[in-house]
């Protein structure tokens, strides 16, 4: 797996659960929540990497492990050629530098009471890159490439100065100070204005050209993950179902959860109208996973091994670098039929 | 859809007139809902859409004459089934809020007791509605709706914390069909859900409106849902509403430049269309631009958007916009 920017292996991450002083007295075991729950994939040298789920799919906590901002319970992670999955915090540093995140939320992630200058600036100090002028003049010109312009006047303002979007691109900003070559973005653009999203989104995609940045894109929203991904990974319950190039994935979905996922996703054209009803339930209680395949219960083709049997993530045949994880995929020819929208 | 069509020759459920709604801040007079006219008919769903900031919100919340201060109505008339609720007491309408125009917000939490079980909070609603009912009968009711909404009526007995986000935004509408609301305003209310359940909730209006003939306003910066729902759909940009239509002719040739942008933006799962980016940023209110308030952003703006409001015009039969372009017979601008 050495060939591979990224290669994480078997990643587990289990979160014991707090239990009551007198429930611990008595009870032998401890309980986890598998978060994150034997996943296994790599990302490319430039490529955009889409996790893609619903909440507790275990998808953010996927992209904090590579970042090392947690302790795998188990599995391993690669970046670059290296093993970084048991590295200490002082191993790890001269790494952070090439490795930054920006999460949902430009508001919780930026300090109210520090000028816009001072938060993009900070890093350049605190990994003694630049200093003084010549940090100023590294901030100014990351403020002009993210459309802030004039920088100077951006350069003296307060977050609470400028709109939700413009705050993002300020929390870009300073991801990028640092020219790192790896980049999480957490539902960058979640919280954004609908016409804001779509200039995020154009942003990020000329951003991974001109600093040449890998991406590991978590998100909810299947239609965006279409426009900026190339490869996607689609998380359950802490493990992935089904994982290929978006083309694969979107034209030919071949878990039933996918099928789901990608029929669910409301169209902005009324000529699209979803016909088919989605199926009922919701995701299950992570500390005890359902038996087999954790969709099971949810699955309107679940047959008895799919309750008893975990299915494992297999190669489709004729597809390269597409796997599905179902019991029922390939049994006699068998293919679930995706749900069809009528126009 | 075509219940409207059949019963559009009788008095809308809701009319506005000339509704305006400001919030007096520090700085000054914010208009947030600008002489606004919109009338909604029994059995429609009609899309209120907007970015934030828009007044799409505050609109609603006029609706139930709940603006809280600094904001205020200042002038305009709010029709419900043909009665000015603007001149009523605010004991009138505590008895109207509820029973006859019910609100579903984006978080359930805020609007449900944490301390009453759901039964509870059925009871009283069904109650509020038929004061003769029986707690049993009543009990039972809710248990009859739920089955409907596609929850265990075992859960009945829990407190909202122990129900999922999906589970209480259903209790919500539930809530309003057991107080039999006349119409439902509803703000935003699947942004907090997931893909999938926000599916299953849409799958759920759907099923309700057809059962029940629902009128519904649909709040939300969500075009998609919008899309799948609306029967009509109002677009508002810096309080004025700037288009109104059928959802099929809006979204298929929306009319004014502003709609067209907004949905040039929203990523369509089912195209390969490239994102069309809007430029620009919505007006300050408390000083908003002369003319259109769109034409700092439209890349159609002539020398008559910048000097003068545009005409509220029907530019097709119920397809309204405003917009200059109309007026000067530039429509191929848009559409060429």
């Amino acid at each position: 797996m050495a060939e591979h920017f990224i290669a994480v292996e078997n990643l587990k991450m289990w979160f014991p659960v707090q239990q009551d002083f007198i429930e611990g007295l008595f009870s032998h075991q401890r309980e986890f929540v598998r978060a994150v729950d034997g996943v296994s994939f790599h990302i490319d040298r430039g490529e955009v990497f889409g996790l893609a789920g619903e909440s507790g799919s275990g998808k953010t906590t996927t992209g904090r492990l590579i970042l090392r901002l947690l302790e795998p319970t188990g599995g391993r992670i690669d970046f670059d050629g290296r093993d970084i999955t048991h590295l200490s915090e002082a191993a790890m540093r001269p790494l952070r530098r090439r490795m930054q995140v920006i999460f949902q939320d430009p508001n919780a992630s930026l300090n109210p009471r520090m000028t816009i200058g001072k938060a993009v600036g900070h890093a350049l100090e605190i990994h003694n890159v630049a200093h003084g002028d010549k940090a100023k003049e590294r901030v100014l010109e990351m403020l002009t490439r993210m459309g802030l312009t004039p920088p100077d006047r951006y350069y003296r303002l307060y977050p609470h100065q400028i709109s939700g979007g413009q705050r993002q691109r300020v929390v870009m900003a300073r991801a990028l100070i640092l020219r790192p070559d790896f980049l999480v973005a957490d539902e960058p653009i979640a919280m954004a204005d609908v016409s804001v999203r779509a200039m995020l989104l154009d942003l990020l995609r000329r951003l991974k050209d001109d600093f040449h940045l890998t991406y590991l894109f978590i998100t909810h929203d299947l239609a965006t993950a279409k426009y900026i991904c190339d490869r996607i990974a689609v998380m359950y319950l802490g493990q992935i179902v089904e994982i290929g190039s978006v083309d694969q994935v979107y034209s030919n979905p071949l878990h039933p959860y996918t099928q789901a996922l990608l029929a669910a996703v409301p169209v902005p054209d009324p000529k699209f109208r979803r016909t088919a009803p989605i199926p009922k339930g919701e995701i299950p209680n992570p500390i005890h996973p359902p038996s087999g395949c954790r969709f099971h219960a949810r699955c309107a083709y679940a047959r008895e091994r799919c309750r008893t049997e975990q299915p494992l993530l297999l190669p489709v045949e004729g597809e390269p670098g597409h796997f599905v994880s179902c019991h029922m995929f390939g049994e006699n020819g068998w293919k679930p039929v995706a749900q069809e929208v009528q126009i | 859809m075509d219940e409207r069509k059949q019963s559009g020759n009788g008095i809308p459920l809701l009319q506005l007139r000339d509704l305006v709604v400001e919030y007096y801040t520090r700085s000054g007079v914010v208009r947030a809902v600008d002489s606004v006219d919109l009338d909604i008919y029994k059995g429609e769903v009609v899309g209120l859409v907007g970015e934030s900031g828009c007044g799409k919100s505050t609109l609603g919340m006029a609706l139930l004459r709940l603006v809280r201060s600094p904001g205020k109505i200042t002038s305009g008339k709010i029709l419900f089934k043909g009665k000015d609720i603007l001149t009523l007491s605010e004991n009138a309408m505590r008895d109207l809020r509820g029973p006859e125009i019910s609100m579903i917000f984006q978080d359930p939490m805020t609007s449900l007791d944490p301390l009453q079980r759901i039964d509870d909070h059925f009871v009283e609603s069904i109650r509020a509605h038929d004061k003769h009912i029986s707690k049993e009968d009543a009990i039972k009711r809710a248990a009859e709706l739920f089955d409907l909404l596609g929850i265990a009526p075992d859960r009945l007995q829990d407190y909202p914390h122990q129900l999922s986000g999906g589970m209480r935004q259903r209790v919500m509408i539930g809530l309003a069909l057991a107080l039999d609301a006349d119409l439902i305003v509803a703000d935003e209310p699947t942004t907090s859900l997931d893909v999938l359940v926000e599916a299953q909730f849409l799958d759920l209006l759907k099923d309700l409106r057809r059962r029940y003939n629902m009128t519904l306003i649909l709040i939300t910066h969500n075009i998609g849902i919008v899309a799948e729902l609306a029967d009509r759909v109002a677009v508002m940009y810096a309080g004025e509403i700037v288009e109104l239509g059928d959802a099929g002719p809006l979204f298929a040739e929306p009319l004014h430049p502003y709609t067209d942008a907004l949905l040039g933006s929203v990523p369509n799962i089912k195209l390969d269309e490239e994102l069309k980016i809007m430029g620009g940023q919505p007006p300050d209110l408390l000083d908003p631009p002369a003319g259109c308030r769109f034409h700092p952003r439209c890349p159609y703006a002539m020398d008559r958007c910048r000097e003068e409001e545009p005409p509220w015009q029907e530019i097709q039969p119920g397809h309204w916009a405003a917009c200059w372009l109309y007026a000067e017979g530039k429509r191929e601008t848009l559409h060429g």
